[in-house]
């Protein structure tokens, strides 16, 4: 059925958001902690270390972890108030069914789970396997990530799973396979601090990775210059050495502008050119009408800019390049990450200290949760699906006929196509939020609405579980334990610091239940988590993001370890490439040539500006959690429009106003932020909150054809002055999408 | 005794207000946080910056006091308002030259940071400067400081001729031996500099 | 604007002579507490034919104390915010025409602030239990011991029959009641309710201060613990004088008595010097409600930075006053005024201070 059982302001009035400010047991509780328990923060792929105090089985603050050497110590405000969605008065204690009319109502956990199984049954009897669709997320453990996937290959034995790490790392990913030949950041983060240049492209690192900053920053306090190629001002931006205010779309302009000028200059690095590259060449002769004049059309800025960071990156001793989403998510994501990596290949800093290369991970385990096997083309250990020998190991390590393995199956956006077409007919999701975080928001509702059968397992109701027909309440991060892989591909230890509450229970024990009831048990018979690490060890061996030689012990003592590790005494591997050994059978890194092409939806006389969307410091991805704290709802509690002066004044536009923004494909109605810190022709709404409130409702459906990722950076719109609404969304609280 | 100092450096802030948060966490006042976090003017620029107690030698909030309710520890660290004796008249509030103290209007009575006065006693180090991501706060050694840093620490302020030393030190560019407030700045730069150095419209004209 | 200037002059004139010999005039202060005490004190128990000589070192110890809140508070007074506030506070208190309105508004603040002590319930319901036991336990017994000890009222039995108690005050007699009666309960053991009020409030007030990580990290062992100890001392030594009295048939009564005694003669002398002087200066200080209420009536100040509303003009202007009796010389170079700028924008001021010298080094550095 999957269409929403009752109104919008009522499934809200029974299951929020609402928002926690107060900790378990009060403010003035203060009894002494039973316990601190050191682990690690649920958002970002910064992954810090935090330790959260326990009082009788309840969290109820938390202390700085100063010894856990990524963060020291230091967190942003989502880690500081994460405790407090815990003992949270929207918490999911039982499971939910669906009632016609009536929202949910709970019903026991026997009769739950018969029902999604036998629906899994029956449709995948009637439609075939893959008509039963899987989708995950990547901000679970390695460990539940692994069992996903081997859960829908081995379970359900459906090719269509895929995970919401694809609006995230798959553009880096991808490129990063081709060129480097390893889907991983190249350097551990220390090297950043060595560096004499730091180049940031469409990362807002003051706001989506805090704890970055001081990495930059203690690189400045050694006298290293900074550029940062946005098309708004960043926090970092305004102390930067150099501040490029790129179009959106415009990247490759500026880095083979860049590369132009360095090869014309000899600002490369022939002989590392030569020993460990292949395709130098053809690149050059790409770049080679990338003058700087031709250079700064593409991008959108003074060509005296492109020279400008030339000049600083080219002749540098050590540099670090790194980049995020505002390059990643377009439909030449995969692209604009290749000409960054160019930069670096040309440069021949790489794999040395304070010589590197990154792309900073969003999700907190985007980096473990696409080797795991969430990704629809691929098996655990980054192995491709298609791969014979990849299947055929894997088939070994589940016990399961290499054949009965499916193949490739479709990625997210196809898959929500694919249930809009009617050709999925039931899904179970898990970690993610798609109604808030997939591009074309009201596509994607009017999928949900197509699917005959759909499960979600949830710690709460997120706008998406609203639309299932069975609700499963699953554990939190900190209610579980296991492994993820940090932005620098280290692998760090998530330690289970309170039981889920009464009803609750364990993500893996409600997969492992499931796959039971559907006569798969014997593949699924895990005393807990740790076993599960233990095969998925075994599966990674070989590969090239190899955990054979980690244990959770060895984690816990080292404060991490980097893959690949394969033995039991291998230190881990922080730096890649340190010899000029890339991972391509060859051995050479890849020099790939690109060219610029235009975005899919350019501005034009109907939509003349352009929509570019992205995050709030104070939020996290489609706000499921953060949506929920009261003191991150405060710092920043409502979507906006940020534009520059000159565009409100055309528009007749003031700061606060409500205006419309407006794609083909929907709109929202926020206030409008009236800022000189963004590009005249370009507007920015945060994507976090939902309904009429959510960014989504814009951005387009268009995909990078390597990646796959949506193409969130870049839409046209048209902006225009509105009145406040005042329809029931809009005078609901804001947290849950509505608008003051 | 507390052994660490406090630095802060504003132009370091990148605004994500992990002080502010942290700084309701602090036992000495838990659920309220004690922080200023200011954004100096969004329209102009994204500038931002934290403002903590500066524990001057010979605090200003203190000699104003009229209920004598204001004291220093022996470590030099002043004091939230003593309860018993703080009448909530905000004379600390309107002459404390950072603009420090806080007049909490439900419990009429002056609140400010205390340098996290139940951590800091005990040698931990406070919330704010624990957790802060950029280093506009830190609470590390002085030698710490020099080696890391560029720039000096400072701890004497001039406000027109009001000369004041403080526990704090702020980082200044060397050869600054004292930050000398004698003029009132409007504009989001010293006159010296481009007067809208953050507009991308007037970048995007050169 | 008239009345205000006339008040400026007057309190330059005043701070003028704060100046002056401040022992001297505190001195003169406690002297005068202390006589008109002993003159109460004579007057009181009608040339001490009522006063009770058992009593005499607790008059005298009261007499230290008078001396000591007399000196302390005409010291503090010196003080040139504590003074100005004092003025003002009286000034707007008793302007014609609002006098009846200041009275109504004064028993209102009375019974919040005094009577049920609102303000410290909404720190902490705790705080607020241990000081409401605490204040009004201190206060009953107060109200009965100095009397008492200066002879101002006494009990007799009646000359008509030895079941009647007559009370008298001043020497009047002011009532009687049976020996065996409700009423002839709760006066002889109103000492005791409230040592037992006291101890409520003392096992509260280090309760609290036990287990509240804040609190142990400011608390002084001086200012918030000795308090403390000197109450139980009291209460603990009075309650076993009853005991020894109705339980124990008078056993180590003399010395029990000189105990007790004791105790209570260190907690007046330590009245003028520790926590307690708050007793006394709190409400003292009520005229800043009435000094509150007229600045929020009166003209506000605009900052010269942002041009908003920060405060009131009449707070500013004598805080400009009471800086330049402090020394602060907060005028600025071109002839504005420090004071004049809000926090907000004393806050955001710094940091473009700060923030600009660095970019400056930037620009230098680029154009090297």
């Amino acid at each position: 059925m999957a269409k929403l059982s009752t109104d919008i302001p009522d499934l809200v009035e029974a299951f929020g958001p609402t928002l926690s400010r107060v900790p378990a047991g009060g403010w003035d509780d203060t009894r002494e902690d039973d316990k601190l328990v050191k682990t690690h923060c649920c958002f970002c792929g910064q992954q810090c270390g935090i330790q959260l105090r326990v009082r009788s089985n309840k969290i109820v603050g938390f202390e700085p972890w100063e010894d856990f050497p990524f963060n020291r110590g230091k967190l942003c405000p989502k880690g500081i108030k994460r405790y407090m969605q815990d003992e949270h008065p929207d918490r999911l204690k039982s499971p939910l069914e669906r009632v016609d009319g009536l929202g949910f109502v709970p019903v026991g956990w026997d009769a739950a789970l018969d029902c999604v199984v036998s629906e899994i049954k029956r449709i995948q009897e009637k439609y075939g396997k893959d008509s039963f669709a899987v989708l995950t997320g990547a901000s679970m453990t390695n460990e539940k990530a692994y069992l996903m996937g081997k859960f829908a290959r081995v379970a359900l034995q459906t090719a269509n799973i895929d995970y919401n790490g694809r609006l995230c790392m798959v553009s880096a990913g991808t490129a990063s396979k081709k060129v480097f030949g390893i889907d991983r950041s190249g350097n551990p983060w220390s090297d950043i601090v060595a560096a004499d240049v730091i180049l940031v492209a469409g990362a807002n690192i003051a706001e989506c990775a805090p704890i970055t900053t001081d990495y930059i920053w203690r690189a400045r306090d050694r006298g290293a210059k900074l550029i940062v190629i946005d098309p708004r001002m960043t926090p970092i931006a305004r102390n930067a050495d150099l501040f490029i205010p790129v179009r959106p779309g415009g990247d490759i302009g500026v880095f083979n502008g860049m590369l132009h000028i360095m090869i014309k200059q000899g600002w490369i690095d022939q002989e590392y050119i030569a020993k460990n590259t292949i395709g130098f060449e053809e690149v050059a002769r790409t770049v080679e009408k990338y003058t700087p004049e031709y250079a700064a059309k593409i991008a959108g800025v003074p060509a005296s800019m492109i020279v400008r960071a030339a000049e600083l990156f080219g002749p540098a001793k050590t540099s670090f390049v790194m980049h995020a989403r505002g390059i990643e998510h377009h439909s030449k994501g995969v692209e604009n990450c290749i000409a960054m990596m160019s930069l670096a290949l040309a440069s021949g800093r790489l794999g040395r200290e304070g010589c590197g290369y990154a792309m900073i991970t969003g999700q907190g385990n985007g980096q473990g949760a696409r080797e795991q096997g969430g990704k629809c083309d691929q098996l655990p250990g980054n192995r491709k699906i298609d791969d014979p020998e990849a299947r055929k190991y894997i088939a070994g390590v589940w016990d399961v006929p290499e054949e009965s393995i499916p193949g490739k199956g479709l990625s997210a956006i196809p898959l929500v196509e694919a249930i809009h077409a009617g050709k999925i007919k039931g899904l179970i999701s898990i970690c993610f939020n798609p109604v808030v975080s997939l591009p074309d928001a009201n596509f994607t509702r009017e999928a949900l609405g197509k699917l005959e059968f759909y499960t979600n397992i949830d710690f709460f109701l997120s706008e998406t579980a609203q639309h299932a027909d069975i609700v499963l309440p699953g554990s939190l991060m900190e209610e579980d334990e296991g492994t993820t892989t940090n932005v620098e591909g280290r692998v760090i230890r998530h330690r289970k610091v309170v039981s889920p509450p009464q009803g609750a229970w364990e993500d893996w024990k409600i997969l492992c239940e499931l796959a039971r009831r559907l006569g798969k048990g014997d593949k699924f018979n895990y005393a807990g988590p740790r076993e599960i690490f233990d095969e998925l060890r075994v599966a990674s061996k070989g590969s090239v993001s190899d955990y054979y030689g980690m244990t959770w012990d060895r984690i816990e003592e080292n404060n991490g370890l980097f893959w690949p590790c394969p033995t039991s005494d291998h230190p881990g591997t922080p730096r890649l490439y340190e010899d000029g050994k890339f991972g391509h059978p060859d051995g050479k890194a890849h020099f790939i040539p690109v060219e610029w092409r235009p975005s899919v939806e350019m501005p034009d006389e109907d939509f003349p500006v352009i929509l570019t969307t992205g995050r709030v410091v104070s939020q996290f991805l489609s706000g499921t959690q953060t949506r929920r704290i009261g003191a991150l709802i405060d710092q920043i509690a409502e979507p906006f429009c940020e534009m520059h002066p000159q565009l409100a004044t055309k528009l007749g536009v003031v700061d606060d106003d409500y205006v419309k923004v407006e794609s083909r494909r929907g709109h929202v109605v926020v206030h409008a932020k009236v800022v000189k810190t963004i590009r005249p022709d370009t507007v920015f709404v945060p994507y976090h909150w939902p309904h009429d409130r959510s960014a989504n409702n814009m951005t387009i459906r268009a995909l990078d054809p390597q990646s796959e990722i949506p193409e969130f950076k870049i839409c046209a719109v048209r902006v225009m002055k509105t009145e406040r609404p005042t329809d029931p969304i809009a005078e609901l609280e804001v947290q849950a999408g509505g608008i003051r | 005794m507390i052994k660490e100092d406090f630095f802060i450096d504003y132009s370091r802030c990148i605004g994500c207000e992990a002080c502010v948060q942290a700084c309701g966490e602090c036992d000495t006042h838990r659920g309220v946080s004690m922080i200023h976090l200011e954004t100096i003017e969004r329209r102009d620029s994204v500038q931002t910056a934290p403002q903590i107690c500066m524990h001057c030698e010979d605090p200003i909030c203190a000699q104003v006091c009229p209920a004598d309710a204001i004291k220093k520890t022996p470590d030099g660290v002043v004091q939230s308002s003593l309860k018993p004796r703080c009448i909530g008249c905000s004379n600390c509030v309107m002459s404390c030259p950072f603009g420090v103290p806080k007049y909490q209007i439900d419990i009429d009575q002056m609140m400010k940071c205390d340098m996290c006065y139940d951590r800091t006693s005990v040698d931990k180090k406070p919330m704010c400067a624990t957790v802060c991501p950029s280093g506009a706060l830190t609470f590390t050694t002085m030698q710490e400081i020099q080696r890391t840093r560029q720039g000096v620490p400072v701890n004497e302020w001039k406000f027109g001729a009001e000369v004041v030393h403080t526990k704090v030190y702020v980082m200044v560019p060397p050869e600054v031996a004292r930050v000398d407030i004698g003029l009132i700045q409007i504009q989001t730069t010293a006159a010296a500099l481009p007067s809208d150095p953050y507009d991308v419209a007037l970048m995007l004209e050169n | 604007m008239n009345r205000g200037n006339r008040m400026n002059n007057i309190d330059k004139r005043e701070f003028a002579r704060a100046r002056g010999s401040d022992t001297a005039r505190a001195t003169t202060w406690g002297l005068l507490a202390t006589v008109a005490l002993i003159g109460g004190i004579f007057i009181g128990s009608r040339g001490l034919r009522d006063f009770d000589p058992a009593l005499v070192s607790y008059a005298g110890a009261t007499l230290f104390a008078a001396f000591g809140l007399a000196y302390r508070f005409s010291m503090w007074l010196r003080r040139p915010p504590t003074r100005l506030y004092w003025y003002r506070g009286w000034q707007i208190f008793t302007t014609p025409g609002n006098l009846g309105k200041n009275v109504a508004h004064l028993f209102q603040i009375f019974m919040s602030n005094f009577v049920f002590q609102r303000f410290i319930e909404r720190r902490s319901h705790m705080r607020w239990t241990a000081h409401w036991f605490l204040a009004w336990g201190c206060l009953l017994a107060g109200a009965i011991t100095f009397p008492l000890s200066f002879g101002w009222i006494h009990f007799e039995t009646a000359k008509s029959s030895q079941e009647i108690y007559r009370a008298f005050l001043f020497g009047i007699p002011v009532g009687h009641f049976p020996v065996h009666s409700v009423i002839a309960e709760l006066a002889f053991n109103a000492l005791d309710i409230a040592a037992v009020m006291v101890l409520i409030g003392v096992f509260t007030a280090l309760w609290r201060r036990g287990r509240d990580h804040g609190a142990m990290a400011v608390q002084q062992f001086a200012d918030d613990l000795m308090p403390l100890i000197l109450l139980f001392a009291i209460c603990v030594t009075g309650l076993f004088l009853t005991a020894s009295t109705h339980l124990m048939h008078g056993l180590h009564y003399a010395f029990l008595s000189q105990l007790h005694a004791i105790t209570v003669i260190v907690t007046l002398v330590y009245l003028p010097f520790g926590k307690f002087f708050h007793i006394f200066q709190r409400p003292a200080q009520l005229g800043v409600d009435f000094y509150k209420r007229a600045g929020k009536e009166g003209e506000q100040a605009l900052c010269i930075r942002c041009g908003s509303e920060y405060a009131s003009r009449m707070q500013m202007d004598d805080l400009k006053q009471v800086q330049a009796a402090l020394h602060i010389h907060y005028q600025l170079e071109n002839g504005s005024h420090y004071q004049d700028v809000c926090p907000k924008c004393r806050r955001k001021n710094l940091a473009l201070t700060q923030d600009s010298m660095w970019k400056a080094l930037q620009v230098k550095g680029e154009g090297s």
